[in-house]
């Protein structure tokens, strides 16, 4: 008894997976501006490559 | 889900060695994920006609275990009143699929139009050859039809006479856009199911450089047995000259369309 309630259950997911896979919402997509991303990394480079601030010498 | 993911997986990776000329069998499958038969079952049904796809365009009969599971799937899962047009139009499209296969040795096909009580006619019926309601496609904006149209790749066959075919057979430029924009969106599995009806429709224009599109689409997402079959189906269609030629003298395509500026996303 208790296994057949098991397989009805088993069966009534697998009807629920089945129509969620056919009938799925569109992925959220990776979308990448190049434009965006050069200048991201031109700013970047430019703090990497800068010469460290002049600080006062102690006396 | 993840269980039958992994199922559906399977199926598409026999159905890709299958394509590319190796043997396929669902019974395989069954198998693979411990004798389930019901698992394998239902990942036949989330896979829908593409497991009859090898003999469709190999022209080659499928193997009785194959058919019994598909047979079985078009029986154990059809669309309820709820349903959305893609679940329908998926069984539609099986129910198709099995005539086909079947066709001359007068079997009996499970059907679900106008027989709630279960009952089987015989092959598919005249009534039925127009399938569902495609108004929700119709009327789709450019990127949701790409959505849809994907999710319905199973549909993308030579020689497709549905009503599904036929709107992405009136928007071959829209198809494109959509196309590029899966691969912009690195949504390999929309890309692929969007090249496949490219590969079958008529109009593509040639500057949206398919071929290449489509090896990129297998280079960067072919991991996944879904995308891998896509992109074979639509290159073996395109290889035995079953698709329609692409349009050349077509402006170039832009994932953006002059009329809606802005719906990338």
């Amino acid at each position: 008894m208790f296994s057949a309630e098991t397989r009805t259950r088993d069966l009534q997911s697998l009807e629920v997976d089945v129509e969620e896979a056919l009938n799925p919402t569109e992925a959220d997509g990776t979308f990448r501006d190049s434009r965006e991303c050069a200048v991201l990394l031109l700013l970047g480079g430019a703090l990497l490559l800068s010469p460290p601030t002049p600080r006062p010498k102690k006396s | 889900m993840k269980q039958l993911s992994g199922a559906v997986h399977d199926l598409a990776s026999e159905l890709v060695s299958a394509l590319r000329g190796g043997d396929h069998s669902v019974a395989g499958t069954t198998a693979s994920v411990g004798g389930d038969e019901a698992l394998t079952v239902a990942a036949v049904r989330t896979l829908g006609a593409d497991v009859l796809l090898p003999s469709t365009l190999l022209r080659r009969p499928a193997p009785e275990p194959d058919l019994a599971h598909f047979r079985e799937a078009v029986r154990a899962y059809p669309p309820g009143p709820q349903s959305s047009p893609t679940v329908a139009w998926s069984h539609w499209a099986m129910e198709r699929a099995l005539h086909r296969a079947t066709a001359g040795a007068g079997e009996a096909v499970p059907r679900h139009h106008g027989h709630p009580d279960g009952a089987e006619g015989r092959g598919a019926p005249e009534a039925d050859a127009a399938g569902p309601d495609v108004s929700a496609l119709r009327e789709a904006g450019w990127q949701a039809l790409t959505h849809q149209l994907s999710v319905l790749a199973a549909l993308a066959v030579p020689h497709a006479d549905s009503g599904v075919a036929a709107e992405a057979a009136r928007r071959p430029v829209d198809v494109s856009r959509g196309f590029v924009r899966a691969v912009r969106r690195r949504d390999w599995l929309q890309a692929a199911g969007a090249g496949r009806w490219l590969a079958v429709i008529g109009g593509v224009p040639s500057s949206l450089g398919l071929d290449a599109g489509l090896r990129f689409v297998l280079g960067m997402g072919g991991a996944d047995p879904r995308v891998a079959l896509h992109v074979h189906a639509a290159t073996l269609m395109r290889a035995d000259g079953l698709a329609t030629p692409d349009e050349p003298d077509a402006e170039a395509v832009t994932e953006r369309a002059p009329a809606d500026p802005g719906a990338t996303a």
